[in-house]
C-alpha cells in the first residue's frame, strides 16, 4: 500500500445513460509517477469513467479528488485547469487546420494581443523531440494518418501543460515500433512525474507498461492488480470477461482457384506530386486472406479507398470476380459483392446521430433487407439490427439508441456484423477488431474464418501484428506506397514483419 | 406502456415550440409595456382579429405560399446546403411561368399543368446554376445564390418592361405581364364557413408536397442517401453515396419546390406577374423552417403561425400599435425555438436516466453481474 495521497481519486462513481448504467460504484486511485491501466470489455464504462474524470459527463453520484482536493468539473476546460489532459478513443481535432493550428487550438498563444505561432512552433517541436513525438508542424490534419493524428492529439495534451494524462485506447491504432515508441514517451513522462491513466484492449502491451491495473466489469471495479508481474495475461482476460486468451490462427487452407480480386499496377499520385500508391500488384482467391502490414500511412489508406472506388488511382486495374471494375461507382462495387470496414469508424462507417437500425442500412442502402426497389425496407432493416445486434454480441438498451451511444468496441461490432451480412465475395478489412475487447475479438475472428471457409475472399489491414500473421494465408508489406515483401505467415516472426515494415529489409 | 411512452414522448415533442412561444410572448410583453401599451389588450385583439373568418382565410392563403418556400429550404438544410437563393428561383419561376400562361390557350388543367411545370423547371434550372458550382467547381452555394438572387432582379426588371414583356395592368399604373386567362387559373374554395373569401386551390398542393417531402426523406433510398450525406459526408461517401450528384439533387428539388412559391398567388389571385409581386417570401421561408426543424408536420404548423402573426398583425395599426411588433415576435420564436430545444433534449435525457436509475435500482438488477440490459425502459 502506498501512504502518499493519490494524485487522482475517483470514488464511488455512477453514472446512468438512456437504458444503461454504464458506471456503477467505480473506485479509482491513481499515484503520480505511475502509469495506471483500466481494462474491461466492451461497453464496460472505461470511456465513460474517463470523460467524467475530464469533465465532459457529469457523474450522478460520486466525487473526485485531484491531488487530495475534491473538485468538480463543469466542463473540460476546469478538468485541463486542473491539469488533466485527455487523449480520446475517437479523435478531436479539426480536419482542414494544420497540426500546429489544432495543437494551439483554445490555448492559443498571443504576444501583445496578437497570435505567436513562432513561439509555439518553437514549444511543441521541443516537446516533441523531448518525448520522441515527431509530427510535421504545418501538415494538414485530414492528410494525416491515424498515428500521427494521434501523436498530435498528445502533444496538444502536452502542450497545455496537462500532469495527467488520460489516454483512451491509444495503441489501437499503432503498429508495435509505435507502440514501443509510445510507451518511451510514457516512461519519460512518469519519470518526471505525470500521471498516466492509460485504456487498452492489448493485455501484452497493458502489462509491460503498466504499474498499476484496474479492472472493471459491467460498470464497476472488480478488482485493482498493484503488482502486473503477478498476473498473466490470460489472467487479466479472465478477470474482464471471465474468458480465456484468444489466439488468431487458421485451421486448414480453404484457398480456391477462382480468382475473386485484382489489383494491377495500382498508381497514385496526389495533386501535390506525391506518390503515395506506385504499382502495387495483387490477387485475393475465393476462401484466401491476403494480409497486408505496413506501418500506418505508407498507402493502407490509399489502397483501400482504390480498391473501393472511394479514390480514383491514377493508373492500374481493379478487377473483381475477373470483370474490370476499375470505372465502377463505389455503390456499384458495393452491390457486386465487395464488403467494407472501413480504418475510421466514427468518419467513415457510421452516422452518429442516426438510430442502429439506420446505420445497418449504411453501405447497403440498396440491397436487401434494407430496401425494396426504390423504397426503404424499415421493418427488414430493423429485424435484422435485431440479428446483428444479437450475434454479434452489441451491447445496446435497443436498436433505437444513436450509434454515438455506442461504446467504441460496440461500434465497431455493429460494423462488422454489417458487412459480413448479405454474403459478399470480398471483404475489405481494415483493422476490423480495433477497439474490441478479447472476446469479441475471438468472436469476429470467428466470424471471418467461418466466411472464408465458405469462400470468401479478404484483403486484411492490421496494426496488429499478431492478427496478420495468425489471420492470414499469405503477407504482404507495404512500404512508401510500394508491396516491397512478401511472407509465408506460418514461418515469419514479428520482429522479421517489424523490420521488413520500416524498410529495414529493403537492402536484402 | 409503449403507447403511454408514445404519448409521453409526443408531448416532450410538443414543448419546445409551446415553450418558445410563451417565451416570446414574455419578451414582446415587455418591448409592449416599454413603450406604454397593455400587452394583454393587444395579444386579444389580435386573437380576435386573427379568429374571424375572413383572416382565417388569408392565413390559411399566406401559410400555404410559406409551406412551399419552408420546404424548399428544408430539402438543402437536410443536406447542409443553405439554398439562400429560394427567393430568386420563385421570383423567376413566377414570372416565367406568367409569361407562358399568359401566351398560350389551352384546356384548363393541361393550361394549368403547363404553368405549374413551367415554374418548378425554372426554379430548378435557376437553383441547378448554384448546384453546378458547388458540385463541381466548390464555390459555396450561399455565395451563389445571394448572386442568383440578384440576378434574378435584374432579368425581371429587364424583361418586364413595356415593349418586352408587360403590359399596362388596366385601371393602374402598374405593369405586369399579359394576364392568364381563366383556363390558366386556378379557382379557391370556401372551405371556411361564415365568409365569402376563399382558400387558394393550390392549398391542396401544398399538402402534397408537404406528403412527398416526408416520403421522399423518410421512406426511400434516395431520401436515405440525402440524410446520410448531411450526417456524415465521409461516410456516405463509403456508403457509396455520389456527393456531387447529390449536392445536385437536392438543389435540383429544392429550386424546384421553390417554384412553387409564386403559384397559389400567381394562379388564385392576380393572374399576372406585376411591379408588385410579393418577394422576400424565401427568406420567410428559411425562418420558417428553422422552427419546424425541417420535419414536414413541423413546418406546416411554423407556416400557419407565421401566417397568424403577419396577418392577425393588421389590426394593430388600426389601435394604434406599430404592427411591426410582429416582426420582433416572429424573430424572438426562431431564437428561442432553438433554444428550447435543446432545454427539451436536457430534460428528457434526464427524465429517461432517472427512469433507469429506478429500474435498475429494483433487488434484481443489482450487483456487478447484473446485466445492464435489464433495466432499459426505451
Ligand atoms: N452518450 C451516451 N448515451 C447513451 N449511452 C451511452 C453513451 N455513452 C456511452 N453509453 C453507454 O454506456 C456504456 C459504457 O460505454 P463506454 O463507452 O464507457 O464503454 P467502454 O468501456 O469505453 O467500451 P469500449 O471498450 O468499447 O470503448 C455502454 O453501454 C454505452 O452504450
Ligand atoms: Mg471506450
Amino acid at each position: 500500500m502506498t501512504t502518499t495521497t493519490p494524485s487522482v481519486e475517483l470514488s464511488g462513481i455512477t453514472k446512468r445513460f438512456p437504458g444503461v448504467v454504464a458506471n456503477r460504484d467505480v473506485n479509482i486511485k491513481a499515484q503520480a509517477g505511475h502509469v495506471h491501466a483500466i481494462v474491461g470489455e466492451n461497453g464496460a464504462g472505461k470511456s465513460t469513467l474517463m470523460n467524467i474524470l475530464y469533465g465532459l459527463l457529469r457523474p450522478d453520484e460520486g466525487t473526485i479528488h485531484v491531488d487530495g482536493r475534491e473538485v468538480s468539473f463543469a466542463s473540460p476546460s476546469d478538468a485541463i485547469a486542473a491539469g488533466i489532459g485527455m487523449v480520446h478513443q475517437h479523435f478531436k481535432l479539426a480536419d482542414n487546420f494544420t497540426v500546429l493550428e489544432n495543437v494551439v487550438l483554445g490555448a492559443e498563444p498571443t504576444r501583445g494581443g496578437r497570435l505567436d505561432f513562432e513561439a509555439a512552433r518553437q514549444r511543441i517541436t521541443e516537446i516533441s523531440q523531448r518525448y520522441g513525438l515527431e509530427v510535421e508542424t504545418d501538415a494538414l490534419v485530414e492528410e494525416l494518418g491515424v498515428g500521427d493524428r494521434q501523436r498530435v492529439e498528445i502533444l496538444k495534451v502536452l502542450y497545455r501543460g496537462a500532469r495527467i494524462l488520460i489516454l483512451d485506447e491509444p495503441t489501437a491504432v499503432l503498429v508495435p515500433q509505435e507502440v514501443d515508441e509510445l510507451f518511451d514517451a510514457l516512461r519519460e513522462l512518469k519519470g518526471e512525474g505525470l500521471t498516466v491513466i492509460f485504456i487498452s484492449h492489448k493485455l501484452d502491451e497493458v502489462l509491460s507498461v503498466a504499474d498499476e491495473i484496474t479492472v472493471i466489469r459491467r460498470g464497476t471495479t472488480v478488482t485493482t492488480v498493484e503488482d502486473p508481474r503477478s498476473v498473466t495475461a490470460r489472467q487479466l482476460a479472465e478477470l474482464m470477461v471471465g474468458s480465456e486468451l484468444p489466439v488468431p490462427e487458421l485451421r486448414e487452407s480453404t484457398v480456391q482457384d477462382r480468382v475473386m480480386l485484382t489489383a494491377d499496377g495500382l498508381t497514385l499520385t496526389l495533386p501535390d506530386g506525391r506518390t503515395v500508391l506506385s504499382d502495387v500488384t495483387f490477387s485475393i482467391r475465393s476462401g484466401e486472406i491476403l494480409g497486408i502490414a505496413g506501418v500506418e500511412g505508407n498507402g493502407q489508406a490509399e489502397l483501400v479507398e482504390a480498391v473501393m472506388g472511394v479514390r480514383r488511382p491514377t493508373s492500374g486495374t481493379v478487377h473483381l470476380g475477373g470483370e474490370d471494375v476499375s470505372h465502377w461507382s463505389t455503390r456499384q462495387r458495393r452491390e457486386a459483392g465487395l464488403a467494407y470496414i472501413p480504418e475510421d469508424r466514427t468518419r467513415s462507417a457510421l452516422l452518429l446521430e442516426a438510430p442502429l437500425w439506420e446505420n445497418r442500412m449504411l453501405g447497403h442502402q440498396t440491397m436487401a433487407p434494407n430496401a425494396r426497389g426504390p423504397l426503404l425496407n424499415r421493418g427488414g432493416a430493423r429485424a435484422d439490427t435485431e440479428r446483428i445486434v444479437r450475434e454479434y454480441d452489441v451491447r445496446t438498451p435497443s436498436i433505437d439508441v444513436a450509434a454515438s451511444a455506442l461504446s467504441g468496441g460496440n461500434q465497431q461490432k455493429l460494423i462488422v456484423g454489417r458487412e459480413m451480412t448479405g454474403e459478399p465475395q470480398v471483404l475489405v478489412a481494415a483493422h476490423p477488431t480495433r477497439g474490441v475487447d478479447v472476446g469479441a475479438q475471438a468472436a469476429i475472428w470467428e466470424h471471418i474464418r467461418n466466411a472464408r471457409a465458405a469462400g470468401l475472399a479478404v484483403l486484411l489491414i492490421s496494426a496488429d501484428l499478431d492478427e496478420l500473421i495468425g489471420m492470414s494465408d499469405r503477407l504482404t508489406v507495404i512500404f512508401r506506397g510500394q508491396l516491397v515483401a512478401d511472407f509465408d505467415p506460418r514461418q515469419v516472426t514479428p520482429q522479421q514483419l517489424g523490420s521488413a515494415m520500416t524498410g529495414a529489409g529493403e537492402a536484402a | 406502456m409503449r403507447r403511454r411512452f408514445d404519448l409521453r414522448s409526443v408531448l416532450i415533442a410538443l414543448a419546445a415550440p409551446v415553450l418558445a412561444i410563451l417565451f416570446s410572448v414574455v419578451v414582446i410583453s415587455v418591448v409592449l409595456l416599454a413603450v406604454g401599451d397593455n400587452p394583454f389588450d393587444v395579444f386579444s385583439k389580435m386573437i380576435e382579429y386573427g379568429t374571424q373568418p375572413r383572416t382565417e382565410v388569408l392565413i390559411l392563403n399566406s401559410a400555404t405560399i410559406y409551406y412551399f418556400s419552408a420546404v424548399a429550404v428544408a430539402i438543402g438544410f437536410k443536406m447542409n446546403l443553405f439554398n439562400i437563393g429560394v427567393d430568386g428561383q420563385y421570383r423567376l419561376a413566377a414570372f416565367a411561368a406568367a409569361v407562358v400562361g399568359g401566351s398560350i390557350n389551352l384546356p384548363a388543367p393541361l393550361h394549368v399543368l403547363v404553368i405549374l411545370v413551367t415554374a418548378v423547371l425554372v426554379g430548378a434550372m435557376w437553383a441547378g446554376i448554384a448546384a453546378v458550382l458547388r458540385a463541381y467547381r466548390g464555390v459555396s452555394e450561399v455565395i451563389s445564390t445571394i448572386m442568383l438572387n440578384f440576378i434574378a432582379t435584374g432579368v425581371i426588371a429587364y424583361l418586364l418592361q413595356p415593349g418586352r414583356l408587360a403590359v399596362e395592368v388596366q385601371g393602374s399604373n402598374n405593369i405586369g405581364t399579359e394576364p392568364i386567362p381563366p383556363s390558366g387559373q386556378v379557382p379557391g374554395m370556401a372551405i371556411i364557413p361564415g365568409t365569402e373569401s376563399k382558400v387558394y386551390g393550390l392549398a391542396i398542393l401544398a399538402v402534397l408536397v408537404g406528403f412527398g417531402y416526408w416520403f421522399l426523406l423518410n421512406r426511400t433510398r434516395f431520401g436515405f442517401d440525402l440524410r446520410a450525406t448531411g450526417m456524415s459526408e465521409s461516410a456516405a461517401v463509403s456508403s457509396g453515396v455520389d456527393i456531387k450528384r447529390m449536392i445536385v439533387a437536392a438543389m435540383l428539388l429544392s429550386g424546384a419546390v421553390a417554384g412553387l412559391v409564386g403559384m397559389p398567388q400567381l394562379l388564385g389571385s392576380s393572374y399576372s406577374y406585376s411591379l408588385d409581386f410579393p418577394a422576400g417570401l424565401g427568406f420567410t421561408g428559411i425562418a420558417i423552417a428553422l422552427l419546424g426543424r425541417n420535419n414536414a408536420v413541423g413546418i406546416a404548423f411554423g407556416a400557419l403561425l407565421w401566417g397568424f402573426l403577419d396577418n392577425s398583425a393588421q389590426i394593430l395599426d388600426l389601435e394604434g400599435v406599430p404592427k411591426e411588433i410582429v416582426t420582433i415576435m416572429q424573430g424572438t420564436i426562431v431564437l428561442s425555438v432553438v433554444i428550447a430545444y435543446e432545454l427539451v433534449r436536457r430534460y428528457r435525457l434526464r427524465e429517461q436516466q432517472r427512469l433507469t436509475g429506478q429500474a435498475t435500482a429494483e433487488p434484481t438488477g443489482i450487483g456487478p453481474g447484473a446485466d445492464e440490459r435489464e433495466g432499459a425502459p426505451a
